[in-house]
Formats: structure tokens, C-alpha cells, sequence
């Protein structure tokens, strides 16, 4: 039969923020007029989907809507210190640290609020764009009560930062808490394997990712299902090459990336076990969605066709090769036996 | 050569222009018309960034010559939405979440666009077909076919158009929910900037000279010629840096352009700035550099041993980075197994390959700020060191952050704002740098290659005793993140398992290859490779299921690190679990078992791909039905 399927797994685990060193991101908060609200920081959407996450966290802590909110320039003159947008970082340190802004403007309107209404303020609660008090006939549009704040000489502010409790490694041993929270992943893979071309296609791949809390699921899914497709790139055909330091791939002719057509598909599943240090609980997914991939391929190829690919990528000659062997293998035993 | 007359119809408004005879369609789309939602990715008609409508044919407007344009009436991405309503594709994109950085997206849309009009009923299949001219990096594809399958199903009357329609979320209760993107209007629409569509009055535009070179002292140069070009504003090189020179992630290794010796091919020399980016570029040509070639070295191993040619004075053994992981005492962890397993590893040098190549924009505000706007995925770390490089406080150095046209590491690196704050110094103007996909591929950095050693003891009941890992890794010329990479691999080296004796070392060296620096994963792709590449070997020499053999060994709640750090929640057995059930899988040892399991091709999987194209007739419904 020239077309072989077969199946393998492969589990992952990854540090959340910056590694083995302090990391730490600030933010401002501000209900805006109108019950808007204005969201400062240090980042600036790399693709992954933090500036809807951001939104996300800051509408459900202050009460607004998420298309409400307004997040400013990443702009080292303008906005306060979030890094850089990379290690798995970004809704972990960045988001915890909007929550925390969120809250203290809130806890400034909702000061306001309880004394205009002669309430408890831990009776006010604040959705989607209404405030009201519990257990009352009081209620307000969030636009009315900035109203009523900037009345009072109010300007619902918060600020906030959000760092980490983490440690340097020792140069000898390696000791050290490198990260506070850390996610766990694990991925099965199902290939095809062509064994007249050594052809490898992902069919399908089930992934699991602890992330913590999924603020955005589908976003989840969708740093899962790209980072697989960025792993079996790695898996299967890029290959940056160069000769004597001379690229000899320095264009998308000779670079090869996975097309429509290479994509298995993805079965994402959504783990979620809280960090318990962050207010939020949320941990991130960007990076260790790849991670459990080329190795789960791997180990499907070998359960199709008994070739073990340990060096990268698993081209179709590359495989061949460990096909063809095999079988030379196996007729020499057989000779060797008769 | 005289202008080109063009007359034409552009998304539906007629136009008569004179344009360059040069020109590339995209270009006169471009930077004559200012429809910058028609994006430059490749400037070969690889990665379909540029896809447009030319008399209702879907062409890559970077093939096509401008003068082209004659008498055609021609859609781009500003066209699909008719008074600023999004089409029905484009609203299902926002809604299936199928743009990630939003780069591809312009084209993607127009190749959908494409597909649908070629056939309204275009199956699954023959939407992965249509689009296959067209790369994303970031999103895996499988939303965008979820996105073109809604538009048909809309459009076709099969799903309602409240499909397209957010979500309603009364209770205010939107962290968990599926809130669509914020930006995603302005990406299915191309409506967002990136660093290289912005223009400001009087921008220059750089080029800039690049080493022929792996390693070589460079004897002079003489920019002199270039200088005196009619229409050159401005030449810098090294010369130019007023401050400490040197940029890197964790090492300031490299300077802002070449200083004494060019360390790898491709690497700046020195940069041009006119107004006109013809001119900037054949103005390098006319840079006089003389070159004394030194030995070098590419390949890890030869680095690392004696007598090999030395990159950095700091290095003279070329190591950038080497991390030691230490737990219990491996000769007894490895006297304790009853199997020890022992193999070599390596994974390849690989490009990041975002649609987005490399582009800034820099200008001396009127405070005298040196502001520079590009797509840096660092601008706190980045301004304190062009601070130093520049001799200026930190308040009169500004970095803002451009819409990021994928970057997954690979823009981490301070690899051009150098040179774009030091040009905008020098000619008082703005200035605008835009990288060729070659120049992106050449001389950015890539996922470090790495060669790994793996010895692992086990118990016959599947627990691991030992493991020792060494992991040599080819950094190229410059550090960049490799002491991060390093450090990264080494932690997670040995996985989430519970092993009471570990030894892991991880070495970064310098090498006269394109560095190599942050990417996605971050050294923990490589070295977790190796150990879960391995523990299939184990599982199928002691006879257990895959998932078996990890269970024996997974940390659980309360386990401690290889770094010996306590963890206080594990959620690893409940993912193997997950995936077990997930995947519906069949157990038994990885033996190669592929033709007798029963487990292969269900739900999950997706046809496989075979010869020839998957199109249905383009005339599959009466004509009255085409949308």
C-alpha cells in the first residue's frame, strides 16, 4: 500500500513572561465621558489579539462595553511601561495589570456613586454599561454617573503595575524560580505517509493548552491552530540555508512555507487551571501551542511507516531515505536468517 | 524613459495620471494613489499580499507592470466595502476571527472574494484550493475557511445574516466570551497602517549597503562619491554614532551599522537617504568599501574548539552562552536504570517569515525628540539602549510601537532603528526605511539551529532515573537573544517530568552565519523536541503507551523543577487525559503499529491531498443564483 496513516503524541510545558528575571507592566485606567472608558499601556497588538483582550478585561472590571474602550498608542513618551510584546507575556503581565487599573477607577466612581444614593458602595455593582445599587430602585447609565463624578470633581482614574515574584538561575546549579506561573500542554498528531514519495501530510491534530482562563476562546484557538501550522513548517519543509554564510533560500521561491493546502485539521481544547497569583487568573498560549507538534508528527510518521525522524525538517526525501533503509534492513535479516 | 499615461477605473472612480515607466502596479496603487490596503510581502508573486482585480481577474499587482493599468478598471481591498460597509466577506472574517496581524489579510480577502465569485458554492475543499496562492503566517488558515464558508452560507441564504452580528453579552460577563476583534475592521478592510504604508512631508527614503562578506576587517570607506550625487540628502556609516555604540537583546554586541569588520553576509555597512528611493539605491553603488577577508567559521562545533577564528574580541572562545542545569547525581541515576537510551538530535535554522517585512519611519520632532515609529516588538528595551547609542537622555528618545505585521520574535531585534534615528539626525528630515523580502530573509534574525545529545535512564516499569542533555546551538555573528534562548532551552529541557537526576548544558556560540535570535517558543521548541522524540523510543523499548509512559513521570501538584522551584498546581495528567479522550485514542506501545490501529482517519481528520486541483465547474448553480 503506498499510502500509510498512523498516530503519535507529544506533551509540552512552558514558563509564562519573561524568563529568570523580574518582569513587571504598568497601565492606566480612566471611565471616560459618555461611559466610555480609556485604557493606556505599553502594547501594541502583534497579531495575537491583545488590544480585543485588553478591552475584554477592562469592559467586564469597569461595567462598559468592550467596543467602549479606547486603547492608546504603544508610545515610550506617551504610555506607561508593558515591555515587550513577546514570551508568552502579553494578556498574563498586561492584562493583570489593566485589571488592577480597572478596578481603581471603578472604586472611585462607585465612592461617588454610594454617596449620591446613601449606599453601601460594596452594594453597587457596574455591567455593560449600567450602574446600579442592589436591592434598590437605583440605577444609572454609565455615562450619567461620569456625569455625576466629574460634577462632584471627580475623574474616575486608576493606575496600576503588575510584576512578578521570580528569580535569576544560579550560574552552577540552574536553581532558581525562573517563573511564577507555568502552563501544560499535549498534542496528538495523525499523518499520512506516502511511501513511494515520503510525502508527510498532517491530517489532523488534537491539542491541548492549559492557558489559565481563555478571556477570549476563540482567540485561543486561534494562537493554537497557528502556532501548529508554524510548527509543521518547522516539521516539514522550511529549512533557512546558507553556504559558506551565503543564504541560498533568500526569497518565498526558495523559502518554503505551509500553504491552504498543507493544513491539518485542529481539534482545540481548552484547559483552564487559574494562576493563583494573578487577580485574573489568566496564564497565555502563543507560544507553547507549538511546542508539542513536530515531535507529535514525529512519532506519527514512525507508527506509519517505522522511520524515526530526529533531525529537522522531516522532507520527503528524508523520509524515503529511512523507508528505503528500512526495507534493505529487513531483506538482509530475512537473508541473514534463511 | 518618458511617464507612462494611465486612465483607468479604480474602485470605481476614474483616474488619468502620469506615472513612472518603472513602476509596478502595486506600486502606482501604492504610492502614487495611496491605496496602501494593497500590501508588498514578497515582490514576487509568492505570498499574494498584493492580490487585486484587474478587469475582474485576481492578479498580484507586484507582476504587473503599472503602464499595465492602461484602459482597465481595476478593485482593490478599499473597493469590497461599498460606503464603508463591510462586505459579507469581510464581516464574516471579523466574525470568524480570521485576521490575526492582518498583514495577509487584504489580499486573502480578494483571493476569498475571488473564490466565492468563481463559484458561490465552493466546498471546504475547493476554498483551501482557491487560496492557495496566498500565505498567512499567524492564524493557521483554519479560520479563514471558516470565514469563507460563513460568507457563502450567508450569502447563499443557508445561515441567517445574524451569524455575522456579535454576540450578545447582557451580563457584562465578556472575559471567557468570544468578543470579535477590535481591529479587525480596519485589517478586512486595509484600512490600518503598517510602518511602511505611512508618509510624511519631506520623507527620505533609505537603502542600505550590506556586507558581501561572512567575516572580513573592512581597510576603508569612501562615501564620497555617493555624497555628491544630485538628489543624495544624506550618507551615514558607523562614523555617524555620536555614543556608545552597540545593540543586542542581552549582550551589546553589534553596532548600528559595521565597525572594523563586517561579521556576516548581508550585514549594514552604511545607508543612503534621497527622496527618491531609485537614487538612494544606485547611490550605494557608487560607496567605495575595501574589504580584507578573514578566515571564518560556520559551523558550531568547529567554533567552539581551539584556534577557530574568533568573531568578538570579548569571545575568543565564540561562546555567547552557556547554561548548566544540575539535579541529584546522574552516575547513580544512570547505575539505577534498567535501560538507558542514548540519541542525537538536530533541527535546522528557520525564518520567521512574517508577511510584514522590516519597515520604520524616523524624524527629529520639534523639541528635538528623535522619534522613531516602527513594528518593534521592544520599544522600553529599545530606547534605553538608542539612548546611549545616540548620547541623549532618555526623554529625547521616542519609540512608537507600529501596528505589527506579524512578528513571533523576529522583531525584537534593534536591527535598522539605529540607523533610521541616526539618518534622521544627520538630514533633519523625516525618513523612511522599507526592507525587501530579501533584505528580511538575509539579515534578520532566525530560530537557532541546534545539535542535541540525549541519554536517558529508565526503571523496566517506565520511570526515569536520569537524563543528561547537551544542546549546542549556532547563535551567528551576533548575541541578539541567545543567552535567553539558551537559558529558555535548558529549563524546560528535560520536559514536566519528575526526574531525580538531571544534567542539562546549553551552549549558544558565534558562528559567521545570519544571527540567530528570538523566535516563537524560544529554545524550548528544539530542546522539548529531543525529549519527546525520546520518550516515544523509551515508551516503544519498555512496551507502554505513549501516554503511559509520560503519566508514570508527569509532575503533579506540588512537584519540584528541574531548577528545583515548587509548583504549586500541575495541570499536565489532566491534558494527557484530554487528549487521550479528545483524540479517541487507542492504546498500546509506539511499536509502528499504523496499520492495525482502528483509531486513524475520524472525526478530526481532513481529507487527505491528492493530484490535481479540487475546483467544482464554475457553473455548479444557475447563473440568477451567483452572487
Amino acid at each position: 500500500m503506498a499510502k500509510r496513516r498512523g498516530r503519535g503524541v507529544a506533551a509540552c510545558w512552558y514558563g509564562i513572561a519573561r524568563t529568570a528575571t523580574v518582569d513587571r507592566a504598568g497601565a492606566w485606567a480612566e471611565i471616560d465621558d459618555g461611559g466610555t472608558a480609556k485604557i493606556v499601556t505599553g502594547v501594541t497588538e502583534i497579531g495575537e489579539g491583545i488590544l480585543t483582550v485588553l478591552a475584554q478585561i477592562a469592559a467586564q472590571e469597569l461595567g462598559v462595553r468592550p467596543q467602549d474602550v479606547t486603547i492608546g498608542d504603544n508610545d515610550t513618551a506617551r504610555s506607561p511601561e508593558a515591555a515587550h510584546a513577546g514570551a508568552t507575556r502579553q494578556t498574563y503581565m498586561i492584562g493583570n495589570a489593566v485589571a488592577l487599573a480597572s478596578r481603581q477607577a471603578r472604586a472611585a466612581l462607585v465612592e461617588v456613586l454610594a454617596k449620591h444614593w446613601g449606599v453601601d458602595g460594596r452594594s453597587i455593582k457596574t455591567a455593560a454599561g449600567e450602574a446600579w445599587a442592589e436591592g434598590t430602585n437605583h440605577k444609572m447609565p454609565m455615562g450619567d454617573a461620569v456625569h455625576l463624578a466629574k460634577s462632584r470633581g471627580v475623574v474616575p482614574l486608576g493606575s496600576a503595575s503588575f510584576g512578578t515574584d521570580t528569580t535569576g538561575l544560579d550560574p552552577v546549579d540552574g536553581s532558581g524560580r525562573p517563573w511564577q506561573a507555568y502552563v501544560f500542554g499535549c498534542q496528538v498528531a495523525e499523518v499520512e505517509v506516502d511511501t513511494l514519495t515520503g510525502e508527510v501530510q498532517v491530517l489532523g491534530i488534537w491539542a491541548v493548552h492549559d492557558v489559565g482562563r481563555a478571556v477570549n476562546p476563540r482567540g485561543v484557538e486561534g494562537q493554537i491552530e497557528g502556532g501548529i501550522v508554524q510548527a509543521l513548517g518547522q516539521g516539514l519543509m522550511e529549512d533557512y540555508r546558507t553556504v559558506n554564510g551565503h543564504a541560498t533560500t533568500p526569497n518565498l521561491a526558495k523559502y518554503i512555507l505551509p500553504t491552504s493546502l498543507d493544513v491539518p485539521h485542529v481539534t482545540s481544547v481548552i484547559l483552564e487551571d487559574p494562576d493563583p497569583i494573578g487577580p485574573l487568573g489568566v496564564k497565555g498560549i502563543g507560544e507553547p501551542a507549538m511546542i508539542p507538534t513536530i515531535p507529535a508528527v514525529m512519532n506519527a510518521i514512525y507508527d506509519a511507516v517505522g522511520v524515526r525522524i530526529t533531525s529537522l525538517p522531516a522532507t520527503p526525501e528524508k523520509v524515503l531515505e529511512g523507508i528505503i533503509a528500512k526495507a534493505s534492513r529487513a531483506k538482509a535479516s530475512r537473508m541473514a536468517a534463511e | 524613459m518618458p511617464d507612462v499615461r494611465i486612465e483607468a477605473t479604480i474602485n470605481g472612480r476614474r483616474i488619468a495620471r502620469n506615472a513612472k515607466p518603472h513602476l509596478r502596479l502595486l506600486d502606482f496603487l501604492r504610492d502614487d494613489l495611496g491605496h496602501t490596503g494593497t500590501k508588498e510581502g514578497c515582490g514576487a508573486g509568492e505570498c499574494g499580499t498584493c492580490s487585486v482585480f484587474v478587469d475582474g481577474v485576481l492578479l498580484k499587482s507586484c507582476l504587473v507592470p503599472a503602464a499595465k493599468a492602461q484602459g482597465t478598471t481595476i478593485e482593490t481591498v478599499e473597493g469590497l466595502a461599498k460606503a464603508g460597509e463591510l462586505s459579507v466577506l469581510q464581516q464574516a472574517f471579523h466574525k470568524a476571527g480570521a485576521s490575526q496581524c492582518g498583514y495577509c489579510i487584504p489580499g486573502m480577502v480578494m483571493a476569498a472574494t475571488a473564490a466565492l465569485r468563481a463559484n458561490p458554492f465552493a466546498g471546504r475543499e475547493e476554498i483551501k484550493e482557491r487560496l492557495g496562492g496566498n500565505i498567512c503566517r499567524c492564524t493557521g488558515y483554519q479560520k479563514i475557511f471558516d470565514a469563507v464558508e460563513l460568507a457563502r452560507d450567508v450569502t447563499n441564504g443557508r445561515r441567517p445574516a445574524s451569524a455575522l452580528a456579535e454576540e450578545d453579552q447582557a451580563d457584562g460577563a465578556f472575559i471567557g466570551a468570544n468578543v470579535r476583534r477590535l481591529d479587525a475592521p480596519s485589517k478586512v478592510s486595509g484600512a490600518l497602517k503598517y510602518a511602511g504604508d505611512m508618509v510624511m512631508p519631506h520623507m527620505l527614503h533609505m537603502a542600505v549597503l550590506r556586507s558581501p562578506h561572512a567575516h572580513a576587517r573592512i581597510v576603508s570607506i569612501d562615501t564620497s562619491q555617493a555624497e555628491a550625487m544630485a538628489g543624495v540628502e544624506g550618507v551615514i556609516t558607523c562614523a555617524d554614532v555620536p555614543g556608545v555604540d552597540g545593540f543586542g537583546v542581552f549582550v551589546h554586541d553589534q553596532p548600528i551599522m559595521a565597525r572594523g569588520k563586517v561579521r556576516y553576509v548581508g550585514e549594514q555597512v552604511a545607508a543612503v537617504a534621497s527622496e527618491d528611493p531609485l537614487i538612494a539605491r544606485r547611490a550605494l553603488a557608487k560607496i567605495k568599501v575595501v574589504y580584507e577577508p578573514l578566515p571564518a567559521v560556520f559551523d558550531a562545533h568547529e567554533a567552539m574548539k581551539s584556534g577557530a577564528p574568533a568573531l568578538h574580541e570579548y569571545a575568543p572562545d565564540n561562546l555567547v552562552k552557556h547554561i548548566p542545569i544540575r539535579v541529584g547525581d546522574i552516575a547513580k541515576g544512570f547505575a539505577d536504570s534498567d535501560l538507558i537510551v542514548e540519541e542525537t538530535y538536530s533541527t535546522q535554522q528557520v525564518e520567521h517569515a512574517y508577511l510584514e517585512p522590516e519597515a520604520g519611519l524616523a524624524y527629529v520632532d520639534h523639541d528635538g525628540v528623535v522619534t522613531i515609529l516602527s513594528p518593534s516588538q521592544n520599544i522600553t528595551h529599545h530606547r534605553h539602549m538608542l539612548s546611549r547609542i545616540i548620547a541623549q537622555p532618555i526623554n529625547k528618545v521616542r519609540f512608537i510601537m507600529s501596528p505589527v505585521g506579524g512578528g513571533f520574535g523576529g522583531k525584537e531585534d534593534m536591527v535598522y532603528q539605529g540607523m533610521l534615528a541616526l539618518m534622521a539626525m544627520k538630514t533633519r528630515r523625516p525618513v523612511r526605511l522599507v526592507f525587501t523580502r530579501e533584505e528580511s530573509i538575509i539579515t534578520t534574525a532566525k530560530r537557532h539551529p541546534s545539535r542535541t545529545t540525549y541519554k536517558m535512564g529508565l526503571t523496566r516499569d517506565g520511570r526515569i532515573t536520569a537524563v543528561e542533555i547537551t544542546m549546542i546551538s549556532d547563535g551567528g555573528a551576533y548575541g541578539m537573544s541567545t543567552e535567553g534562548v539558551m537559558r529558555k532551552a535548558a529549563i524546560l529541557a528535560a520536559g514536566p517530568y519528575a526526574i531525580p537526576n538531571v544534567k542539562v548544558d546549553t551552549y549558544g556560540v558565534y558562528t559567521n552565519n545570519t544571527p540567530s535570535g528570538a523566535f516563537r517558543s524560544f529554545g524550548a521548541l528544539q530542546s522539548q523536541f529531543a525529549t519527546e522524540t525520546h520518550l516515544d523510543i523509551c515508551a516503544e523499548k519498555l512496551g507502554l503507551d505513549p501516554f503511559e509512559i509520560r503519566r508514570i513521570n508527569a509532575m503533579r501538584d506540588g512537584a519540584t523543577t528541574h531548577t528545583k522551584q515548587t509548583l504549586k498546581s500541575v495541570s499536565l495528567t489532566r491534558a494527557l487525559d484530554a487528549a487521550e479522550k479528545a483524540a479517541r485514542w487507542e492504546a498500546g506501545a509506539p511499536i509502528s503499529r499504523g496499520t492495525t490501529r482502528s483509531d486513524l482517519g475520524g472525526e478530526g481528520t481532513r481529507p487527505s491531498c491528492t493530484l490535481g486541483a479540487r475546483l467544482a465547474p464554475s457553473a455548479t448553480r444557475p447563473k440568477s443564483e451567483v452572487a
